[in-house]
C-alpha cells in the first residue's frame, strides 16, 4: 500500500508527459494533486488510529527486502509534501510552464515521499541522488544567465556529499549486515563506541550538507535564491525539500545512539542560526534574503533537536512544519512582487499595502508567523523550542529570533511607503531623447493591467498558506497533539512572558534596522560572501575531520 | 589478495579524490575527481563482500569461500546513477563553457556574480 504513494506520482508524471497536452496537463495536475493530498491525509488518519503501517516490498520476511514504514513523523511530512505541492500546482496554474515542468514536479514529489517513507538506508541514497538531479534541472528551468552555474554547483556538491554518505553506509553494512535503519540501530547499540565514529562522521557529513548546516550551506542560497528557478521551485525547495535533510538528520541520530553528538550540533546549530540571519541582513535581493533566512531557521531547528528534551524536539518538528508553510507563502509572495514590480531588489519595491492590500496582508501574516508574533504558529513552535532550556540557550534562541525580526523588518519595508512609478522615469528619459514613448506607455499599461489583477489562483494559494499560519497559532497546542501525538499545553504565564520578550525584540529589531543596518556600507561587503565550489569541497573535508576529532577524541 | 588491502586502497583513493576536488581549478578535473570518488566507494563496497567465514545468503552447499551478493547489487545501482550524473554534468559543462567561455571554477564564480 505504501509503495503506491511513491509510485503513483511517477506514473502520473509519465502519463502527463506522454499523453496530455500542455493545457490538459495543468488541469490533470491539479486534480491529481488534490486527490493525492486527500490520500495523504487519509494515510495520516490511518496511522494515527491504528499505529505505524509497515510494508515490505517484494513480501520478503523481516529485513531481507526493502521496508517502507509510515509512522506519525513520516506521515506528517508526507501530508505536508502533498499540501505544498498542491499549493504549488495551484500557484503555477496560470503560467505556461510546459509539460516538462509538470513531469519534473511530480517526479520530485514522489522522490520526496520516498525519502519520508523508506526505512532502507541505501534507498535513501538513491532517492536523494535522483532528487538532486531533478532539482538541478528545475533550478535552471528558465535558462537564465546564472542558472547553469547554480544548477551545476548544486548537483556536484550534492553528489559528493552523497558519496560521503554511501561510504559511511558501507561501514554500517560491514558492522551490522543490514541496511534497515531500525535493525541497524539495534545492532549498533551493542557495539563499541570507537567503531562508530568513522561511519557517523561520514554519514553526518552527507546529511549535514543536505540540511545546510554551517560550513556546508553555500549551495543553499544558490539553489533557493537562483533567479532562474520558477517561483514555485524556490518555494518548494525552501518549504519541503530542505525538510528532507532535517528528516534524515532526525532518522540518522537514533542509529548512532551510543555516540551522543548533541553537544556538537547544539554549537553548530546556533552558529548556523546566527550566521544565517547575519548574511540575510546584508542581502538586497528578495529571493536571496529569504534563502539565507532559511539557513537561519534550519540552525534554529537543528539546535532545538539537539537540546534533547521532549518539548524542544516537538517544538522543532512543529517549527519545521510551520517553516514550510510560511516560507512557501513568502517565496510565492516574493515571486508575485518581483514580477509585478519588475525587480528583485528590496529597496526598489515599496507600497505593497497601497497597491495590493490583499497580497500585502497575506505576506504580513507570513512575516508575523516566521518572526514568532503572538497568536501565530511561529510563536507556538518557538515557545516549545525555548521550553525548559537553560538560560544561556534561551538567550541564544532569543538572539536568533531578534535576528529574524531584523531580517523581516527589512523585508517588510516593501509593504509600506508609497510606490514611485518607475515607468514615469523611463518615459521621461525617452522624452529627453526626443522619442515618442508609445513603447513605454504600452509597457506601463501592460504592467498596470497585470498589477490590478493578480491571478486568482495565485491569491488563493498564498492566502491558504497565510491562513494556516494564523490557525496554526491559535490552535497551536491542539495542532501539536493532533499532528505528533504528544500531549503539550501552553502555560499562559510563560506565553505572556514570551509575548513580552517578542514585543521588546520587535522594538529593538526595528531600532537596530533603522540605525545600524539601513544604509550600512560595511554590511554590503558581506553580500557576496561565497566559498566557491572548491571551498565547499574543502568545507566538507573540514567538517568531516571536525566531527571525527570532536567525537573521537574530545567527547570520548 | 586480502580484502583489507582493497579497503585501505579504497579509503586512500576516496581522500585523494577529495584532495583533487579541492585543488583542481578546472571543472573537468573536478568531474573526473568526482568519478574517482565514486569508484573509490564502489571498491570499498566490493571489499565488503569478501569477508572470510560469512554465511551464504542463498544455497546451502556452496562451501566456505562465498561472496556476499548484496554489495554488488547495490553498487550496480550506484554505478548507473553515477553514469547518469556524469552525463548531466558534462551536458551542463558544455552549456556553461559556451556561455562563459571558460571552464575554471574561480572565473565562473566571478563572472556569475556580475
Amino acid at each position: 500500500m505504501l509503495a503506491n504513494f511513491v509510485i503513483t506520482p511517477i506514473l502520473i508524471a509519465v502519463f502527463l508527459y506522454v499523453f496530455a497536452s500542455a493545457k490538459a496537463a495543468k488541469i490533470v495536475a491539479i486534480i491529481a494533486q488534490t486527490a493525492f493530498t486527500g490520500l495523504a491525509v487519509y494515510l495520516f488518519f490511518q496511522v494515527k488510529q491504528y499505529g505505524a503501517i509497515i510494508t515490505s516490498i517484494g513480501n520478503y520476511e523481516s529485513v531481507m527486502g526493502i521496508i517502507l514504514r509510515a509512522d506519525t513523523l513520516s506521515t506528517v511530512f508526507v501530508a505536508l509534501t502533498a499540501i505544498s505541492f498542491l499549493m504549488a500546482a495551484l500557484y503555477s496554474y496560470n503560467e505556461n510552464e510546459g509539460k516538462l515542468f509538470w513531469f519534473l514536479l511530480f517526479v520530485w514529489q514522489s522522490l520526496l515521499i520516498g525519502i519520508f517513507l523508506t526505512r532502507d538506508l541505501f534507498n535513501v541514497f538513491v532517492l536523494v541522488e535522483v532528487a538532486a538531479v531533478v532539482v538541478s534541472v528545475l533550478i535552471m528551468y528558465n535558462r537564465d544567465n546564472r542558472s547553469m552555474y547554480d544548477g551545476m554547483f548544486y548537483l556536484m556538491t550534492g553528489i559528493i556529499a552523497m558519496q560521503f554518505y554511501l561510504f559511511g553506509l558501507g561501514y554500517i553494512y560491514r558492522l551490522t549486515g543490514v541496511l534497515d535503519m531500525e535493525v541497524a540501530a539495534e545492532i549498533l547499540s551493542g557495539l563499541d563506541r570507537s567503531s562508530l565514529v568513522l561511519p557517523y562522521a561520514l554519514i553526518i557529513t552527507g546529511v549535514g550538507l543536505k540540511c545546510a548546516i554551517l560550513p556546508l550551506f553555500t549551495w543553499l542560497p544558490k539553489a533557493h535564491g537562483s533567479p532562474s528557478a520558477p517561483t514555485v521551485v524556490s518555494a518548494l525547495l525552501s518549504g519541503v525539500h530542505i525538510k528532507s535533510g532535517i528528516y534524515l538528520f532526525m532518522r540518522v541520530q537514533p542509529i548512532f545512539q551510543e555516540l551522543d553528538a548533541s553537544g556538537f550540533f547544539l554549537v553548530i546549530g546556533t552558529i548556523t542560526g546566527i550566521a544565517g540571519f547575519a548574511l540575510a541582513i546584508c542581502q538586497t535581493d528578495i529571493k536571496l534574503l529569504l534563502a539565507y533566512s532559511t539557513v537561519s531557521q534550519i540552525g534554529l531547528i537543528i539546535t532545538s533537536l539537539s537540546i534533547g528534551n521532549e518539548y524542544t524536539t516537538t517544538g522543532a518538528m512543529y517549527h519545521a512544519f510551520n517553516h514550510s508553510l510560511f516560507k512557501a507563502a513568502l517565496f510565492m509572495g516574493a515571486g508575485i512582487l518581483s514580477k509585478v514590480y519588475g525587480t528583485r531588489n528590496i529597496t526598489d519595491i515599496r507600497g505593497v499595502f497601497r497597491r495590493f492590500p490583499f497580497l500585502g496582508c497575506v505576506i504580513f501574516l507570513a512575516i508575523l508567523g516566521i518572526t514568532g508574533a503572538p497568536l501565530f504558529n511561529g510563536s507556538i513552535s518557538k515557545y516549545f523550542i525555548m521550553y525548559g532550556t537553560t538560560w544561556y540557550i534561551t538567550w541564544l534562541l532569543i538572539f536568533i529570533n531578534l535576528g529574524t525580526i531584523i531580517v523581516f523588518t527589512k523585508f517588510s519595508t516593501m509593504l509600506f511607503g508609497r510606490f514611485e512609478q518607475k515607468e514615469v522615469v523611463v518615459s521621461a528619459n525617452a522624452k529627453r531623447k526626443g522619442e515618442t514613448d508609445f513603447h513605454h506607455r504600452d509597457k506601463t499599461a501592460k504592467l498596470r493591467n497585470y498589477a490590478e489583477s493578480i491571478p486568482v489562483n495565485k491569491q488563493v494559494a498564498i492566502a491558504i498558506l497565510g491562513l494556516v499560519c494564523f490557525l496554526g497559532g491559535i490552535f497551536g497546542s491542539e495542532f501539536i497533539t493532533f499532528l505528533f501525538n504528544v500531549e503539550v499545553s501552553v502555560d499562559a504565564a510563560g506565553y505572556l512572558e514570551k509575548t513580552m520578550i517578542f514585543a521588546v525584540s520587535v522594538v529593538a529589531g526595528i531600532l537596530i534596522y533603522r540605525y545600524v543596518v539601513r544604509d550600512n556600507a560595511f554590511l554590503k561587503r558581506f553580500r557576496a560572501i561565497d566559498f566557491g565550489f572548491r571551498g565547499t569541497c574543502a568545507a566538507m573535508g573540514g567538517f568531516f575531520a571536525a566531527v571525527l576529532i570532536v567525537l573521537g577524541f574530545v567527547m570520548n | 589478495m586480502n580484502y583489507e588491502i582493497v579497503e585501505i586502497f579504497a579509503i586512500a583513493l576516496f581522500f585523494i579524490s577529495l584532495f583533487g576536488l579541492i585543488t583542481s581549478k578546472g571543472v573537468i578535473k573536478g568531474i573526473v575527481s568526482m568519478i574517482i570518488m565514486e569508484i573509490a566507494v564502489v571498491m570499498f563496497f566490493l571489499s565488503l563482500g569478501f569477508q572470510t567465514g560469512i554465511l551464504p545468503p542463498i544455497g546451502a552447499e556452496l562451501g566456505d569461500n562465498v561472496a556476499d551478493p548484496l554489495p554488488q547489487a547495490l553498487m550496480i545501482t550506484a554505478i548507473i546513477i553515477g553514469v547518469a550524473v556524469t552525463a548531466i554534468n558534462m551536458t551542463m559543462l558544455i552549456a556553461l563553457s559556451r556561455q562563459f567561455k571558460t571552464t575554471e571554477w574561480d572565473i565562473l564564480k566571478k563572472k556569475n556574480m556580475e
